[in-house]
């Protein structure tokens, strides 16, 4: 399989007043196209810092990080939101959607940062991204009309609306019931079998198995990296 | 309840900043209400401090429309009233004189007023010393007596105790004192001593009646709607009956109040008051608002006391204790800051009058405006606290205390931010757009263009007494001599008489064209008619643009000419050659008078817009000698210097003949809007504190309101937005609501301005009707760039934790 992401040596420190935190140590970490990894460990371990830096929504200390083949450790803010909107798909936690657009202008919302797509090309994209999802019939809805269960599958319309090269989901049903945790593992598994690269951060162990791959990070560093056994038959 | 006033307490010690800023917003705007209301009520709405005040009214008119301070019936017209009104009580007339007070070394000129003894009982007027005017004084060639005001027999008499008995020469004949006023007896406030009214309608034609001012006592129960139409139907009649004299002329009412403060109070006190309220309004929108967005961190605290069980009526009651703090503090300093600006506005007020302020002027706090503050400051309370505590107490508590501030609060909450955005900028503009017109509008009339030169002459007005200079012959011989006295020294370029300067009023009278047919039912036309000497167009420099200007060979005894101005022509001979047309005034004396040249415009009166508006027309004082006149004397240096040349010109001519409003005329020309001054002030005050409040409060509102938008920056980042298009998304967002701000706020404000306009206080410009609108645009830009700047600098993944 070929690379996506290459994690080298990474570190991330936070410094606050006379104390240095070391959130991650040493990271070196190789994701393939196509993988779907599951990132675990206790709380404060640093799993989510590792996603922030993943998605560049946060820099390291130092480190290299490789994505598709480019170094993006570097980059500027520009070309870090660039590589956003067009590499990485987000679902977090809290759905993060925002409450004054409806679910279409949600899923919307990534694609209105390209220039080179038309309206009818983008009206395409989300109808789709919303049929994924079991969601195109409440495009008119608003984030507080839809439960928890809803907003989350809107969320992963959003995220793969730009077919991005790979979905970070942190903590992607830790607000959920196990009922409506279920139906988005289950998209999961269906975006990841159609082709998905995923990367999600999880403290649920029956989230973390359904991965092909499973990470788990301790004091910020790697201390467990297994493939699943099937897989690797 | 205690426990909640100490949190409250404790709140408000722990943020010192928030609490100085809220405080602050509402002293403002409480401060300026208190002001405000202190100030009208004290000069304009309390009822007169005497019995019966509340129903004293002035019997007045308007003249095409216009209402005219000072203005006054014939008498006329007064006995026509008496004889069949039913709204008044009691009426009674005053006249005014001028009176030449001959204090044995000098003369001096004072306002007399001349009056019946019924008049002091409705005025209320005592005597200290002596006794007041009584009915066998009004008999004609009973002596001649006075009774002195109080400030009169202390200013001039040294407060002499034996002066009852003693002869006073004024106007050139012996009167003795019967009586002094008590001290706080000022009626009418330009009073300096009262004589008997001998005035009579008896052998007297009607348009050579004398006028007189007409006061009344209301009936009670008679409203002033009811006595307004028995007047105006009266002065119907009189236009019917005589319509070369009342065909233009309506009855009117006014209070007391009303007249000192002028045409064009109502609009002015009606702008006043909606300023107040909206700086008011503006004020508790700012601290609400702020009181929100700290009860929106509080959120969570209030959703962890409503688990525990706390009632929702106590929950709000514990908000509402931090802004009744707030707004008793505020209420506090705002009295004293009112004190102290009451205290200072009157002086300034009091120092800008060109006559003493009337006897009821009292704007000093008092028990009125403490009851007013209580009652204000609870009003703030509710406004201020309700929003929050509604807001706070409504949210889902599940959903805070599981998400925090986030969840199903923040769409109302944004919904609720937009609309505070919106408001804000529309009474913004409101105010901003009224503050500045008003001042564009003083600003525009202490720069006004009189059409004549104002900066080099010292003027003064000169009476002649009736008895002495009774024939035209007298008057001219005297101003002829008085005119060749001053010129005699080398600094003064040229001496010129008009009847009325720039800023004084004309007379205004009804004119008819020759060869138009009026009617049976005529409606005259009106203009201003001045009588002028030969050269007052060369002294003050008005520039001649067709015909010719008075000349040495215009006498009393060939043709009666007249001197127009363009506008005049332009009213009246459109397309027509004005010179050699002819025109009469349609009372007095009714010589035709042909028109023999056109001069620019120029402006008597106050430079208001009604004013502009009048025609002019000049007569030579050699055709028409007036007993009163003006002097305006041309000097090489500043004008001051000549003060005793005039004195000493005066005395050598007729020492019984004194001048008096001796200053000039550029002084004369600012003290006499000095009213519009000081109410500029106040509207610049209002500007200030309105562009302070406005500006703080939207900053306020847009920067509270894209902070609590920190996660949806980090969100919309994470979906690959840059930093442009963030700022863009802001900005669009904002300019939005500016939209939704200005298409309320700029009609409002432009029907405000318009409804002042039409009483010629506010002058709106495309400068202050676009500028104001950029003006808030600029702080809506500023307002937005800085918070989303600051939200940028957050790496997105500490954004989206944002709380």
């Amino acid at each position: 399989m070929k690379s996506l992401i290459t994690l080298t040596n990474l570190k991330k420190v936070f410094a606050t007043d006379e104390v240095e935190t070391h959130a991650l140590s040493d990271i070196n970490l190789e994701i393939n196209q196509g993988e779907y990894i599951s990132i675990s460990g206790p709380s404060g371990c640093g799993k989510s810092t590792l996603l922030s830096i993943l998605g560049l929504l946060d820099t390291a200390s130092s480190g290299g990080y490789e994505l598709n083949g480019h170094q993006v450790a570097g980059i500027n803010t520009k070309q870090r939101a660039q590589i956003r909107n067009k590499e990485i798909g987000f679902i977090f936690q809290s759905f993060n959607l925002i409450s004054e657009l409806n679910v279409f202008e949600n899923v919307e919302l990534p694609l209105t940062y390209r220039k080179d797509l038309s309206k009818k090309e983008r009206t395409e994209l989300i109808k789709s991204a919303l049929e994924k999802v079991d969601m195109g019939h409440r495009a008119k809805h608003f984030p507080a009309q839809l439960s928890g269960g809803q907003q989350q599958r809107v969320a992963v319309a959003r995220a793969i609306v730009g077919n991005p090269s790979i979905i970070l989901a942190d903590e992607p049903t830790g607000n959920l019931d196990s009922k409506n945790a279920e139906l988005v593992m289950a998209l999961l598994d269906k975006l990841h079998s159609d082709g998905a690269t995923i990367c999600m951060v999880t403290h649920d162990p029956r989230g973390a198995k359904r991965a092909d791959r499973i990470v788990e990070i301790f004091d910020g560093r790697i201390v467990d990296d297994t493939q699943k056994q099937e897989n690797v038959a | 309840m205690f426990n909640d006033l100490i949190y409250a307490v404790r709140l408000l010690l722990n943020n010192p900043r928030f609490s100085a800023l809220t405080i602050f917003v509402m002293t403002t705007g409480l401060a300026l209400c208190i002001f405000m209301f202190t100030f009208i009520n004290g000069t304009l709405t309390a009822p007169l401090p005497i019995e019966n005040g509340e129903r004293m009214r002035k019997i007045t008119t308007l003249v095409d429309g216009t209402a005219y301070d000072g203005s006054t019936l014939r008498l006329h017209e007064y006995e026509d009233i008496l004889k069949v009104q039913q709204s008044f009580e009691v009426l009674e007339v005053m006249g005014n004189r001028s009176a030449n007070l001959n204090t044995g070394d000098k003369v001096l000129r004072y306002s007399a007023t001349t009056v019946t003894p019924k008049f002091f009982e409705l005025s209320q007027g005592r005597a200290q010393l002596g006794r007041l005017i009584g009915q066998d004084d009004l008999t004609q060639g009973s002596p001649n007596v006075v009774v002195l005001t109080h400030s009169l027999w202390q200013e001039l008499f040294a407060s002499d105790k034996e002066i009852i008995g003693k002869k006073v020469r004024i106007n050139s004949e012996p009167h003795t004192v019967i009586g002094v006023t008590q001290p706080e007896y000022r009626f009418p406030n330009v009073a300096s001593m009262y004589l008997p009214l001998r005035a009579t309608t008896n052998g007297v034609a009607r348009e050579d009646s004398p006028y007189v001012s007409v006061y009344g006592l209301l009936k009670p129960g008679v409203s002033d709607e009811v006595a307004l139409n028995e007047v105006q139907t009266l002065f119907k009649q009189f236009a019917a009956d005589y319509p070369k004299l009342n065909s233009n002329v309506q009855g009117y009412l006014w209070t007391l109040q009303e007249e000192a403060m002028g045409n064009g109070t109502k609009p002015i006190i009606l702008a006043m008051q909606i300023s107040v309220a909206l700086i008011l309004l503006l004020a508790c929108i700012n601290v609400g608002n702020l009181l929100l967005s700290r009860a929106v961190e509080r959120n969570k605290e209030t959703a962890i006391r409503t688990a525990l069980g706390a009632p929702r009526g106590k929950l709000i009651a514990q908000l509402l204790w931090e802004s009744g703090l707030i707004c008793v503090i505020s209420g506090v300093f705002a009295i004293l800051i009112a004190g102290l600006a009451l205290d200072l506005a009157m002086h300034t007020l009091l120092s800008d009058l060109p006559i003493p302020a009337p006897f009821w002027w009292q704007a000093h706090l008092s028990g009125t405006t403490i009851l007013f503050t209580a009652v204000v400051t609870l009003i703030t309370i509710i406004l201020t606290g309700a929003l929050p505590a509604w807001r706070t107490t409504s949210g889902d508590i599940n959903a805070i205390l599981r998400d925090g501030t986030r969840g199903a609060q923040s769409k109302a909450t944004g919904r609720l931010s937009k609309i505070i955005v919106i408001a804000e900028v529309a009474l913004s503009c409101i105010l901003i757009t009224l503050s500045g017109a008003m001042v564009n509008s003083v600003s525009q009339m202490n720069s006004a263009d009189y059409g004549m030169d104002i900066d080099r002459y010292l003027t003064a007005r000169v009476g002649l007494p009736g008895n002495r200079y009774e024939t035209p012959e007298q008057r001219i011989e005297y101003y002829n001599k008085l005119v060749a006295k001053l010129e005699q020294d080398p600094n003064v370029t040229s001496v010129a008489m008009s009847q009325s300067l720039p800023s004084t009023w004309a007379s205004y009278f009804n004119i008819a064209f020759e060869g138009v047919d009026y009617g049976k039912e005529p409606v005259y036309p009106s203009s201003n008619v001045i009588v002028v000497s030969e050269n007052f167009f060369d002294t003050m420099n008005i520039n001649l643009l067709q015909g010719r200007k008075f000349t040495s060979s215009d006498r009393a005894d060939t043709q009666a000419v007249a001197v127009v101005t363009q506008d005049f022509v332009d009213n009246y001979y459109q397309g027509q050659d004005p010179i050699g047309k002819r025109f009469k005034q349609t009372e007095g004396d009714e010589k035709w008078l042909t028109i023999v040249g056109v001069i620019n415009n120029v402006t008597f009166g106050q430079p208001f817009e009604f004013n502009l508006r009048k025609t002019d027309a000049f007569i030579l004082y050699r055709q028409q000698p007036k007993r009163f006149m003006n002097l305006a004397i041309e000097s090489k240096l500043d004008p001051n210097l000549l003060r005793e040349t005039l004195d000493s010109a005066m005395v050598s001519v007729d020492r019984d003949v004194p001048a008096y409003n001796v200053m000039t005329l550029e002084k004369g020309v600012i003290q006499r809007i000095g009213g519009i001054n000081f109410v500029s002030k106040i509207f610049l005050v209002f500007a200030i504190a309105s562009m302070v409040l406005a500006f703080s409060g939207i900053y306020g509102v847009m920067a509270n309101a894209i902070a609590q938008k920190t996660q949806e920056v980090g969100v919309r980042r994470a979906l690959g937005a840059d930093d442009v298009s963030i700022r863009r998304h802001f900005i669009v967002a904002a300019f939005k609501q500016l939209a939704f701000g200005l298409i309320l706020g700029v009609p409002l404000g432009v029907v405000v301005v318009g409804l002042l306009e039409k009483a010629g206080m506010a002058k709106g410009s495309l400068e202050v009707y676009l500028g104001v609108p950029s003006l808030i645009a600029v702080v809506i830009l500023v307002a937005v760039l800085l918070p989303v700047s600051r939200s940028l600098k957050i790496e997105p993944a500490y954004a989206l934790r944002y709380e």
